[in-house]
């Protein structure tokens, strides 16, 4: 019992108390330092964006720029979300099912050309994507698939799956085989051991996959211009470039949909975050 | 036993294929949508582009269309701005993976002690990459500006600067300047795939640990990471190739100026391909790069072990 | 664009003129065609590429093109936006796949890369019997004339002049300048605007983009330099060197520029200038609607280049082009918009709601042009403009970008001579002539 309570030494106290709020605040402030200047700045109006010296604080707040981004017929922000949303769910979805089979196995089975295999897949994210569009659209266009959500996410995929693949092999690495060498022993099949002893084992590394394909794909822009034609097809990031006009950037309503766009990632994060806690494998090998 | 199962038992077919085959078989099928994907989207097209190398194809000189072997190859050798470029683009990947990286896993920790608003925290840290680079890089290069930029504006304003700086417009700083931005915007990936790996660090081993007398780094050096080491492989040579062919931000905030201090292959890639529409020096450009990062990737992989299984 | 947007901005307005709250007449112009559009049968599509997507020209483009499609029945235009750094990434490929949209608007310096690599449309032939053919200014016929075949309209054209704040002029006391007015002034109107502590500066040089190398161009020649003289190129004159010094010197030596103009880009350039940062800079009429927003139409005013010591100047002359392509699907249709678009009202309303100016004479002279004080020093710049030189040659057009653009910045920030840039620049141009 003694040796349970050990009294935490002055490192261990200092990391809990002071380093962990000081680390915190600096963290954050430099993570959303920016994100506070877009929300100011989109609650103002053109004349206070442009006064001199810099106004900080809107002195009239005002919501034109949201109401503006989202119900502008010129630049449907709902439709743009809607679109965005569609795709990078699918892409998301789709992505980790195909990962976690693909990572699973390389990570698990001994074959030959394991190595190969997995620097192949890395090696096909070392060429420019902007190279790929001209072969890409050719192929789409014989396939009737422009201005469709699959040629998105099709092409989701050549940069989701690399780096996911790659992920699943790490996070199912770190998980003792001794586990599912177990289960199989007690009568489980091989792909009942995946279901039923290392996916759950493994939920915090599958949830930052889907995270990670999720928000990945909410960004990207190339492929998103160059494989619709129709405003109606347009997805979000796409559409804020609407914003950036010939001769000037229109920060109000460019910072209104920077804003609005970061919402249904966090709502989706706040719901994986569930996945990402600890203590599930604690206990899990004996002895 | 009954005799009528042991009967039955006898005469079960043989499987077809041993255990063994079995086993190596489906682990290829596990593999094959991951393939599919691949092939359709990139294999294709990577191949195209080594073809395209070989030719001298600029877009609006067709007449000129030819093979010419390693002529593009040849060019690329003694082109200053390409050597420039390469070495622009490892000061461009290791500062910015090597900083997201620290900061990223230091912001992994603090997120993965318990405290109230954790769930919001975490929520909140995750924004920065959710922007697409192109916007991130508009907004930073706004934040930038001398006379209208936040970040002149609030420095001078406490007094630690008089002058003010051009961030993006002084070669010497240009480069820490978009290496800064790109640090911002990657902490969020370290942040959630080490923050993931810590999940997955059992308890006992700490608690061990503590038991047998090492302090706080004792068990982060012994414990942690040798257990994260997967992942941390995985996490930082994902991010070492993306960041490598990453051109957007440099792209928008300097377009690879002042005077090419921030212009990186890629960056001289698109510039090749679409201002001066020299599609097979663009390609040689892709595969010299491709090639580079292959033998890197490669060494660095032999080096730390690669995602060969923690112990 | 898609039936979805149409018949909710349609509802709208019919909501709005039903109720009696705003008469019908009271619609901006391009509302009115979207009240009832047709829906023509049997019409061919066309497929137009805009490549500025910005909210006041989307509406704008989107009206014309409701109204085309409602004056006949034979063609229907489909408009796709794309952003502008795209854009030209974009029709590149669609070209290199073999689809190209049926025509796009694009800027004049692009036509030499597209028609050599055999892209576009040649309507020499359509334009002879076109019946504005004359009255399109013959400077406008150029620039969009490769080789012998013209393979575009003009929707409109562009010149550089000077903006200044005539508001600050009479704050700080400083003398009116005149349309003549010569180097000497331009340096102590600079020099005078200039108010560091006020964090005001004389002059927003332009450091990125290719207009960073066709500005300080424009000053070369107004000392009597050339670009090519004899199917040589000579920028690297001493005329030359001496201009691309004095200006550089604005620069290195008098101060008159912010710390940013090695990179400022024409956004950055007509945002200082907008927040008052800077107090003059050389632009085309494109930004003189954003500076009526933005600093007001009563401060400020344009004015053409400064006349150089060589007692001559230019300012380069662009165009903003309805271009063709070979492999379109429907080059009937195409054509009839193009020639739909350089009608009287559509190319008033078009030019008038952005800035441009026109590229047809009559529609110059109507009084929205004629009596804008804003935009007095363009017309003023029309006599003396000729074509940018650089579009002589196709291969020159991205040597701009890759290789002018990083020569001038190192020459703004004083890291090598002025003879030295222009030198290499020459160098890379004679090596580029094809």
């Amino acid at each position: 019992m003694r040796a349970r309570r050990i009294s935490a030494g002055l490192a261990e106290r200092l990391l809990a108390g002071p380093v962990l709020w000081v680390g915190l605040a600096l963290l954050t402030a430099f993570a959303l330092g920016p994100f506070v200047w877009m929300l100011l700045t989109s609650l103002k109006d053109r004349q206070e964006l442009y006064a001199t010296p810099l106004q900080y604080l809107p002195h009239h707040v005002t919501f034109e720029n949201y109401v503006e981004a989202w119900t502008s017929p010129i630049t449907p922000f709902s439709r743009f979300f809607l679109n965005s949303l569609w795709v990078c769910s699918v892409t998301m979805v789709a992505t980790t099912g195909i990962s976690v089979l693909a990572g699973y196995a390389i990570a698990r089975f001994r074959f030959a050309g394991r190595d190969t295999l997995l620097l192949i897949f890395l090696a096909t994210q070392m060429f420019p994507s902007v190279l790929l569009i001209a072969p890409l659209l050719t192929q789409w266009r014989a396939l009737g698939l422009i201005d469709t959500y699959q040629a998105l996410i099709y092409s989701n995929f050549s940069f989701t799956v690399p780096f996911t693949v790659w992920m699943m092999v790490g996070y199912f690495s770190s998980i003792p085989r001794e586990l599912e060498e177990s289960a199989m022993i007690d009568g489980c099949s091989q792909f009942g051991s995946l279901c039923r002893v290392v996916l759950p084992l493994a939920a915090p590394g599958i949830a930052a996959t889907a995270i990670f394909a999720f928000v990945v794909s909410w960004s990207e822009l190339l492929f998103a211009i160059s494989f619709t034609t129709q405003t109606s097809m347009r997805t979000l990031s796409a559409g804020l470039l609407y914003m950036v006009g010939q001769y000037e950037v229109q920060w109000g309503p460019l910072s209104a949909g920077v804003i609005m766009s970061t919402v249904p990632v966090a709502i989706l994060f706040t719901f994986l975050q569930r996945h990402l806690i600890h203590g599930l494998t604690a206990g899990a090998v004996k002895g | 036993m009954s005799s009528v199962q042991v009967a039955l038992g006898s005469r079960r077919a043989r499987p077809l294929l041993s255990l063994r085959a079995r086993t190596l078989l489906t682990g290829y099928a596990y593999l094959v949508p991951a393939a599919l994907c691949l092939l359709a989207t990139v294999a294709v097209p990577i191949g195209k582009a080594i073809q395209m190398s070989l030719y001298a194809d600029v877009l609006f000189k067709p007449q000129d269309y030819r093979f010419i072997g390693l002529g593009n190859y040849i060019y690329l050798v003694e082109d200053p701005v390409f050597w420039l470029s390469l070495w622009n683009s490892f000061v461009w990947v290791f500062g910015s993976v090597v900083l997201q990286f620290v900061v990223g896993f230091a912001a992994a920790l603090l997120l993965h002690q318990a405290f109230a608003g954790r769930t919001l925290l975490r929520t909140l840290l995750l924004l920065p990459w959710v922007i697409p680079g192109v916007v991130v890089g508009l907004i930073w290069e706004w934040l930038y500006q001398p006379n209208y930029g936040v970040i002149n504006d609030l420095l001078i304003n406490a007094g630690l600067l008089h002058d003010r700086v051009a961030w993006l417009s002084n070669p010497d700083l240009a480069m820490a300047a978009v290496v800064f931005t790109n640090v911002w915007r990657g902490i969020p990936f370290f942040a959630i795939m080490l923050l993931a790996g810590l999940q997955a660090v059992p308890d006992e081993l700490y608690e061990a640990a503590r038991i047998d007398g090492a302090g706080v780094w004792a068990r982060f050096w012994h414990v942690t990471l040798p257990l994260m080491r997967p992942i941390i492989v995985v996490a930082t040579a994902t991010r070492i190739i993306w960041t490598f062919n990453y051109a957007d931000l440099i792209f928008v905030m300097t377009s690879g100026g002042p005077a090419n201090a921030t212009q990186i292959t890629s960056t001289y890639t698109l510039m090749q391909a679409y201002a001066n529409l020299d599609f097979g020096y663009a390609a040689a450009l892709s595969v010299v790069l491709l090639l580079v990062m292959l033998a890197f990737t490669a060494a660095y992989l032999r080096i730390t072990k690669g995602v060969e299984e923690a112990q | 664009m898609n039936e979805r947007w149409l018949l909710s901005r349609r509802n709208f307005l019919r909501t709005l003129v039903g109720t009696g709250v705003i008469a019908a007449s009271d619609l901006n112009w391009w509302d009115a065609p979207l009240i009832s559009p047709r829906r023509a049968w049997g019409a061919e599509p066309v497929h137009f590429q805009f490549s500025v997507p910005e909210p006041t020209r989307i509406t704008l483009v989107t009206s014309l093109v409701e109204r085309f499609n409602q004056s006949q029945k034979d063609f229907a235009v489909e408009v796709e936006f794309v952003p502008q750094a795209q854009a030209r990434q974009k029709l590149i490929s669609a070209i290199s796949s073999g689809s190209p949209p049926d025509l796009c608007q694009i800027w004049d310096n692009w036509l030499g890369q597209f028609q050599g690599m055999g892209a576009l449309e040649d309507l020499t032939a359509r334009v002879k019997s076109w019946k504005h053919q004359p009255d399109v200014q013959p400077t406008a016929w150029q620039t969009v004339t490769v080789g012998n075949a013209i393979v575009s309209l003009p929707l409109s054209v562009t010149l550089d002049a000077i903006f200044y704040r005539t508001d600050r002029l009479k704050e700080y006391g400083l003398k009116e300048p005149t349309p003549d007015w010569t180097w000497d002034d331009f340096l102590a109107l600079a020099q005078g605007f200039t108010k560091a502590d006020k964090n005001q500066y004389g002059y927003g040089m332009r450091g990125a983009g290719t207009w960073a190398v066709l500005y300080p161009s424009e000053f070369a020649y107004a000392n009597g330099a050339e670009v090519l003289k004899d199917g040589k190129v000579v920028i690297n004159s001493k005329e030359g060197v001496d201009a691309l010094a004095w200006y550089m010197d604005l620069a290195l030596k008098h101060h008159v520029t912010p710390p940013s103009a090695a990179t400022d880009g024409f956004v950055e350039i007509v945002e200082t200038f907008g927040r008052g940062v800077t107090n003059m800079y050389q632009h085309n009429s494109g930004s003189v609607g954003q500076q009526k927003k933005n600093v007001g139409a009563d401060k400020f005013a344009t004015l053409p280049v400064p006349i150089g010591p060589a007692k001559k100047r230019a300012s380069f002359y662009f165009s903003e082009t309805l271009t063709g392509f070979k492999n379109a699907r429907n080059k009937e249709g195409a054509w009839q918009f193009m020639s739909f678009m350089l009608e009287d009202e559509p190319s008033l309303m078009y030019c008038k709601t952005l800035g441009l100016l026109p590229a047809r004479k009559s529609i110059l002279d109507q009084p929205d042009f004629k009596d804008d004080p804003a935009l007095a020093g363009f017309r003023n710049s029309f006599p003396f403009t000729i074509v940018s030189p650089y579009l002589a040659y196709a291969g020159w057009g991205g040597k701009l970008d890759s290789d002018g653009v990083p020569l001038m910045q190192q020459a703004i920030v004083g890291k090598i001579s002025p003879k030295e840039c222009l030198d290499k620049f020459a160098d890379i141009l004679t090596k580029n002539m094809s």
